[in-house]
């Protein structure tokens, strides 16, 4: 299609190259600026539309909008597109990675026996049941099994960042929710590190990979992070506290790691979510707690949820991978409900059961981990991991509304327009 | 009556103290939203006094029992902040003094669910939420509705004493205001707020509230935001002005203060010229909040202006005898020292000055609050 429609304008270039000598050839790709910019208003036109007129957060929309332009529908944003526009979407995941990382407060987690236990309930009981569901009832062999549990278990850190921003969250469900996303992110990625080893295993005999991969995946990140938080801390505690300035020089960290990680092969949500963690731990003297990642975040965050909505094989996605996709997202919700509920503590049944809801979301990291594995043994890996790609498709979609309606129903979102007089 | 009731019996020169508190994040030192999920999970038993909601869910009021003494006020207070800091732990909450928060943005705040709440805003609109301002209120017992009314108007001429020796509220939306005591100017945004009109005894307080209720003024005696007031329910007068401290020792202080001057004034009965005081009461009360003991305060009386730090010196000196048989010459030694050396305004200030940043001088008040519990209950 995009071949028919370039036909004229390429002639028409062509028929002018031969007269204006300081033409340059036809542009057979799109610049990367560019490709960032359309990216970006097809993003922003339908979430803001969607969110106006039907008060769907606007996750939902950046997502539908590379779902629409993607290879799968209208192939405007090409595969090709896709691996030029990847640096931005690391950048941008790694941005918000680095946020919920920082948003981890180690010390409510350790002295609150409830929300250890509810968290341990949820990592506990989401990786075991849907382990069992797809080993068991699906009949993927053990490793894609724990593959499928760690990839599928925690919910999707950026989606829960940015829905509790849009709606100006706040209350216990609010940062429960939170609290609950990044400490299952932890436990998720370091599953993803050990079945790194377990897939190495499963499909060769070459037991140095499978016992040193993992090691370079969470030795190496975590090295890096501690690199980049110690470099971001030292330069910030000489600058004034909430200046630009020390804002520069945190997304300047981040992006360093970033590039660091993209070097060395270490996953980039891993990395910023350790570098995230390490600045709340370690900044004693409050350097950098008070600095705000910039309002153009988003900007980011909407062209990642664009790339991640057009890297979506649906294509691929039959009515039986369907089911199993929604059969295993039942199987996570129920894992997550009951893990809350069980739990107990001071918050009211109502209130645990509207964190259960609101931790539903699967997205962003979900799909990237996925194609970090996927790219391992490609041939066995694709088949396999195709249910998590598909249930986190799903959730793309539908998790930010289920974030968003836990938030309104627990009474914690500022709507707007809510609270008009007159 | 009208609806207000009778004025209930009391033991004179009781004491009840409520304060208003904030809820802050953790995270950033900002005001947050908790006020009713702190209230849902929290066990109490009610023996230091009452938690409740305030207008918006930045906020929390504690409220001691009725005491006759300051040391058992302390205890109250030290019991309620107490059992309130554990919970505010659960909840990942911080708890801090002070009478306004130095930089929250007051539309982010969300009123508390009630019918009571949603009227107030529907009758005042924003000023609702900019009345997110903290405020300690204590209550002294009297004998009758006419010493009520008598120790209202006593008492308003004494206002800028209370304002100066409370004022913790400098800052507001993330700027020095130059003010030692800027909440006052949210309060004075309220149409029923300010000094308590010239009213000769209970009989003249029944009338003009029954005027304003004929006139749809107010149809509650909570409608009315005076300085100080009566309060026909609890059979007390309510001083209405302070600051909410930014620890317990300085808010034992204030009421120890309360409680000294109020035996003083029912003891001596000085001549009062109301009439005369309204026409400076707003001066003196702007001086008191914009210049703390640097103001100067009119006396219509002598017809000149004097130095509210001389005017507190003299006082402080005049109650020993009454804050002596009332056992509270200690707390009002504590507040001699600050007519020199400054209060809570200073000190918030000396933060800022020191941290460079506003979220660091909230963090230091939350960690004050809580430090001086102790001291407060052990007694000075």
């Amino acid at each position: 299609m995009t071949e028919t429609l370039l036909r004229w304008p390429r002639e028409l270039w062509e028929s002018l190259l031969e007269r204006l000598f300081f033409l340059p050839p036809f542009p057979e790709s799109i610049d990367s600026l560019a490709l960032f910019s359309l990216l970006l208003v097809a993003g922003l036109l339908l979430g803001e539309w969607l969110h106006r007129h039907w008060g769907w957060p606007k996750v939902v929309g950046y997502v539908l909008a590379g779902i629409l332009c993607g290879p799968s529908l209208l192939g405007w944003i090409s595969i090709e597109a896709l691996v030029q526009a990847r640096p931005i979407a690391d950048a941008a995941l790694g941005l918000l990675m680095l946020e919920v990382g920082r948003r981890l407060d180690l010390g409510w987690w350790w002295r609150s026996r409830e929300l250890l236990r509810s968290t341990g309930y949820d990592i506990g009981l989401s990786f075991l049941l849907i382990f069992l569901f797809s080993w068991l009832l699906i009949g993927l062999s053990p490793a894609w099994s724990a593959a499928t549990a760690a990839v599928t278990m925690a919910s999707a850190p950026a989606v829960v960042l940015l829905t509790i921003e849009e709606a100006k969250g706040q209350g216990q469900v609010s940062e429960r929710i939170l609290l609950h996303t990044a400490v299952g992110s932890a436990a998720s990625f370091f599953a993803f590190t050990v079945v790194l080893g377990i897939v190495h295993a499963e499909h060769s005999n070459d037991w140095l990979n499978a016992a040193v991969h993992p090691l370079w995946v969470g030795v190496g990140a975590g090295l890096i992070a501690i690199a980049g938080a110690q470099l971001a801390l030292g330069i910030a505690g000489r600058l004034v506290k909430g200046s630009l300035a020390q804002v520069f020089v945190l997304v300047a960290s981040a992006m360093l790691a970033v590039g660091c990680a993209r070097m060395l092969a270490v996953p980039v949500f891993l990395t910023l979510f350790l570098m995230g963690v390490m600045l709340a731990a370690r900044d004693r003297r409050q350097s950098l707690r008070y600095t705000s990642l910039p309002e153009g975040h988003w900007l980011l965050a909407i062209v990642l949820f664009v790339i991640v909505g057009a890297s979506l094989p649906w294509q691929e996605f039959g009515w039986l991978s369907l089911l199993q996709a929604l059969a295993l997202l039942a199987v996570r919700a129920t894992a997550k409900i009951l893990a809350l509920l069980s739990a107990g503590g001071s918050l009211s049944r109502h209130k645990r059961l509207l964190v259960g809801v609101g931790i539903q979301p699967l997205s962003a990291t979900a799909v990237f981990m996925v194609y970090e594995l996927a790219s391992l043994y490609p041939e066995v890996g694709g088949p396999a991991l195709a249910l998590p790609l598909f249930a986190a498709a799903i959730m793309e979609l539908l998790g930010p509304v289920l974030c968003r309606w836990a938030l309104r129903q627990a009474g914690e979102s500022l709507e707007e327009g809510k609270g008009n007089i007159g | 009556m009208s609806g207000f009731g009778e004025f209930a019996r009391s033991q004179p020169l009781s004491l009840g103290v409520e304060l208003e508190l904030q809820l802050v994040s953790l995270r950033n030192f900002d005001l947050t939203r908790g006020a009713t999920d702190l209230l849902a999970s929290l066990v109490d038993d009610g023996r230091c006094g009452d938690i409740k909601l305030e207008i918006t869910e930045s906020m929390i009021e504690i409220s001691t029992l009725p005491r006759d003494s300051i040391r058992d006020i302390a205890s109250d207070l030290g019991g309620l902040i107490d059992v309130l800091q554990r919970h505010c732990r659960n909840n990942n909450i911080g708890l801090a003094g002070g009478g306004t928060h130095p930089f929250h943005h007051w539309p982010e705040r969300r009123i508390c669910p009630g019918e009571r709440f949603d009227g107030i805003y529907h009758r005042y609109g924003y000023l609702a939420k900019q009345f997110t301002v903290f405020g300690q209120h204590v209550h002294i017992g009297c004998a009758s509705p006419n010493d009520a009314i008598w120790l209202t108007q006593a008492l308003g001429v004494h206002v800028p004493l209370f304002i100066a020796f409370s004022a913790s509220s400098p800052f507001v939306d993330g700027v020095d205001s130059f003010f030692q005591s800027a909440r006052l100017n949210a309060v004075s945004a309220f149409p029923l707020s300010g000094q308590c009109p010239p009213l000769e005894d209970w009989r003249d307080f029944i009338e003009h509230i029954s005027f304003l209720q004929r006139c749809g003024i107010v149809s509650s005696i909570k409608d009315l935001y005076w300085d100080v007031r009566p309060k026909p329910e609890f059979g007390t007068v309510e001083i209405r002005v302070c600051d909410t401290p930014l620890d317990i020792v300085q808010a034992c202080a204030l009421t120890a203060l309360a409680q000294s001057l109020a035996r003083y004034l029912l003891r001596t009965r000085p001549a009062l010229n109301t009439a005369l005081q309204a026409h400076v009461a707003r001066y003196n009360k702007f001086q008191a909040c914009r210049y703390g003991f640097d103001a100067m305060i009119s006396d219509p009386l002598a017809g000149c202006q004097r130095p509210l730090k001389l005017i507190a010196a003299e006082m402080l000196n005049t109650l020993a005898e009454d804050a002596a048989a009332l056992e509270c010459l200690p707390w009002l030694k504590h507040l001699e020292r600050q007519v020199e050396q400054g209060g809570d305004a200073q000190w918030l200030r000396a933060c800022r000055e020191k941290s460079g940043n506003l979220n660091d001088v909230v963090r230091l008040a939350t960690e004050r609050l809580y430090s001086t519990r102790s001291i407060a209950e052990e007694g000075l």
